[in-house]
């Protein structure tokens, strides 16, 4: 997969390129403007990470021109927060997402494989990892062929967990999908969530599947004792 | 206005003048006539009114001259003809007709006269074939005019000429207070900003304007002080989180460390990072909320819905607390909707933090009619002491000092709702009783927008 990285800011294009291409992503940096869009029109890529401030040509123009010559390259967008009315102009703009700066790696990888994911893949309505099932029209889950007692919102983490599985999902990713909102909260109620999942989940069996990954956020997966 | 005054006075003179010369010869006119009609044919009194009064009369110098029925002059004051020959006066006015306006003419030895002309009728005779012809020497009059008129040129440019000096020297003197205070309002910088104008010392035209000044010099001062606390209270809370980040990446490095130590002490360095971010964002929100009007994105929305939203976030964590949480009430509310749910968050978030296992807390809507909204959250928890109810709505403020209850909480969240609410124009109150319990408020009042609100599925 080719990603195209547009973003002036050299440190942030550095580690953009290293965590990117150690995942497996083929990367280019163009770290300004014209460079980012002259090149955007030239070579085909598979996903745009776009900065709004760049020098000579902003982010704006970069994705109009783009969309204009017709291309649907899919775009993240990278912008600072005190401009709400960035994230609606963006996305009315034709972009796919956006990050606010500043952000966790793990969740800029995580918006990467999710656009990148977006098409027409079937999702299977029972999902299973070794003993764990989930009958997703009838919001039924068990292990080991126990029925497990969960909330809604607890089959919502649950099934996010086992759709992404192997896949360390942030917290920002699980507040948005299971309970859509983005709050900022003095309480870690993800973690809480998660804690109280683990105890119907995890707890009474043997095999351990919710993985904490610190200052990434969760995975659910099999892993060897 | 002098020029007007002048203009006024010159023509209501020479109208004057103008009618008593008319109104003379008019008389006179008339008065042959009734000698005319009503003395003998000779009429002596006539002959001696024409030939021996108006040669006579000094100071008005007038003549006159009967015309008898064949054009011929019968009786005239001597040296009329010479002066004022018949074809000189205009056409006679009929015999009913009463003399009102001559005409002026200059005469051959340069004079200006009045003339007029009316027939009669003399006794006996049926047919009004005399004509009586008057002339009255206006000369004087013209000269005293002439005299006159000059006189109020001279007077008028001079007039104008010295208030106008008059008035820039005024002006200059009435403006003298005004460029003190241009003065001393140099002095007031963002350094010297207690200097005030003092509004007594000023005189009484510039008093309120000096009034007003100090007021809006006690505005600023108190923004800037406030900015310049804030700036101070973020860079402090700062201190924290980087003492921790400085601290652990310092200790890491002082020995030979496994990666999976590296690993643990980066892993929490990510966590400070984050908890800097959260500060930051929020403190950058409310410096924003203080300033000028920040972008409100209104809509209307169902608030029960809203709030059982965010009930539904909190469920783990009130569950893993024991408080039972409820919702209750029904509205529309008109608002951000971002900011509604942040604000009924907070506050759910310090209900749930400060009530006990076993607790309960409410969160209810109450809509007002055409008044707005009203959004409750009250819980059952540990209260808020008096003292410290009137603050805790402040910035950074947290009731309990030593924030051993809630590593994360900044003590931003209450002063987050104040601003959210400021924002919407509404109001927040609390209500807390020791040992029983906290209800905190917020009116959301009805909007008054120009534009309609649009209509959001929540």
């Amino acid at each position: 997969m080719r990603v195209l990285v547009i973003e002036d800011e050299l440190k942030t294009a550095a580690y953009l390129r290293k965590g990117l291409s150690e995942n497996g992503f083929s990367v280019e940096v163009c770290t300004d403007g014209e460079d980012g869009l002259h090149q955007a029109l030239a070579v085909e890529s598979d996903l745009l990470i776009l900065d709004v401030m760049l020098p000579k040509l902003d982010g704006w123009s970069i994705l109009k021109a783009l969309r204009q010559a017709g291309k649907q390259t899919p775009v993240l967008f990278l912008t600072a927060r005190d401009l709400v009315h960035d994230k609606v102009k963006g996305l009315e703009l034709g972009a796919d997402d956006y990050l606010v700066k500043p952000f966790d790696f793990s969740e800029l990888l995580a918006r990467v494989r999710t656009i990148l994911r977006r098409g027409p893949a079937r999702q299977p309505d029972v999902l299973q990892v070794t003993d764990l099932q989930l009958d997703v029209p009838r919001r039924k889950a068990a292990r080991a062929g126990i029925r497990l007692d969960l909330t809604a919102k607890e089959f919502g983490l649950l099934e996010l967990l086992i759709r992404r599985q192997g896949e360390p999902v942030s917290r920002t990713i699980i507040a948005e999908q299971v309970w859509d909102v983005n709050f900022d909260s003095d309480f870690n109620v993800l973690e809480v969530a998660i804690r109280r999942l683990r105890s119907k989940v995890d707890d009474p069996f043997p095999k351990k599947l919710i993985h904490t990954i610190r200052g990434v956020g969760y995975v659910l997966e099999e892993r060897p004792e | 206005m002098l020029v007007a005054a002048a203009t006024y006075l010159y023509w209501s003179l020479v109208k004057d003048v103008e009618r008593d010369d008319n109104d003379f010869l008019a008389n006179k006119i008339q008065e042959c006539r009734r000698l005319l009609g009503e003395g003998p044919k000779d009429a002596p009194l006539l002959a001696h009114e024409i030939q021996t009064e108006a040669a006579a009369s000094q100071f008005i110098k007038y003549f006159v001259r009967l015309v008898d029925s064949r054009g011929q002059p019968a009786l005239e004051t001597p040296g009329m003809s010479r002066l004022l020959p018949m074809a000189a006066f205009p056409a006679p006015i009929e015999v009913w007709q009463t003399p009102s306006q001559g005409e002026v003419r200059k005469s051959l030895a340069g004079a200006h006269f009045l003339l007029m002309a009316g027939r009669a009728t003399a006794q006996g005779e049926s047919e009004p074939e005399r004509t009586v012809q008057v002339a009255l020497d206006v000369s004087s009059d013209e000269a005293l005019i002439a005299g006159y008129r000059w006189k109020l040129l001279v007077v008028v440019v001079l007039g104008v000429l010295f208030s106008g000096m008059a008035g820039v020297l005024v002006a200059r003197r009435g403006l003298h207070p005004l460029t003190a205070m241009a003065r001393a309002t140099e002095r007031i910088s963002a350094s010297h900003l207690h200097d005030r104008m003092v509004a007594d010392e000023w005189p009484e035209e510039l008093v309120s304007l000096a009034r007003s000044f100090d007021q809006m010099l006690d505005r600023l001062e108190d923004s800037f002080k406030r900015l310049s606390q804030f700036s101070a209270d973020l860079a402090h809370e700062l201190r924290t989180p980087l003492n921790n980040l400085r601290g652990e990446a310092g200790v890491a490095l002082s020995q030979g460390r496994t990666p999976d130590e590296y690993r643990q002490t980066l892993e929490s360095s990510l966590e400070e990072y984050a908890r800097l971010t959260r500060l930051i964002d929020n403190m950058l929100f409310l410096a924003r909320a203080e300033g000028p009007e920040t972008g409100l994105t209104r809509s209307s929305f169902d608030a029960r819905q809203a709030i059982e939203v965010v009930r539904e976030y909190y469920e783990a964590v009130a569950e893993d607390r024991a408080v039972e949480v409820g919702c209750a009430g029904q509205g529309t509310v008109e608002a951000d909707a971002v900011l509604f749910r942040q604000a009924v968050s907070n506050l759910l978030s310090n209900a749930l933090n400060f009530t006990p296992r076993g607790g309960r807390v409410v969160i209810e809507v109450k809509e007002h009619d055409r008044n707005g909204v009203e959004v409750s959250v009250a819980d059952t928890g540990s209260g808020i002491p008096p003292e410290h109810l009137p603050r805790i709505f402040d910035r950074l403020y947290r009731v309990d000092a030593a924030r051993s209850q809630h590593p994360n909480g900044a003590g931003l969240g209450l002063a987050i709702v104040k601003s959210i609410m400021r924002l919407h124009e509404g109001t927040v109150e609390a209500k807390s009783e020791v040992g029983q319990g906290t209800k905190i408020t917020l009116q959301f009042p009805a909007c008054v927008s120009k534009a309609p609100p649009k209509l959001t599925k929540m």
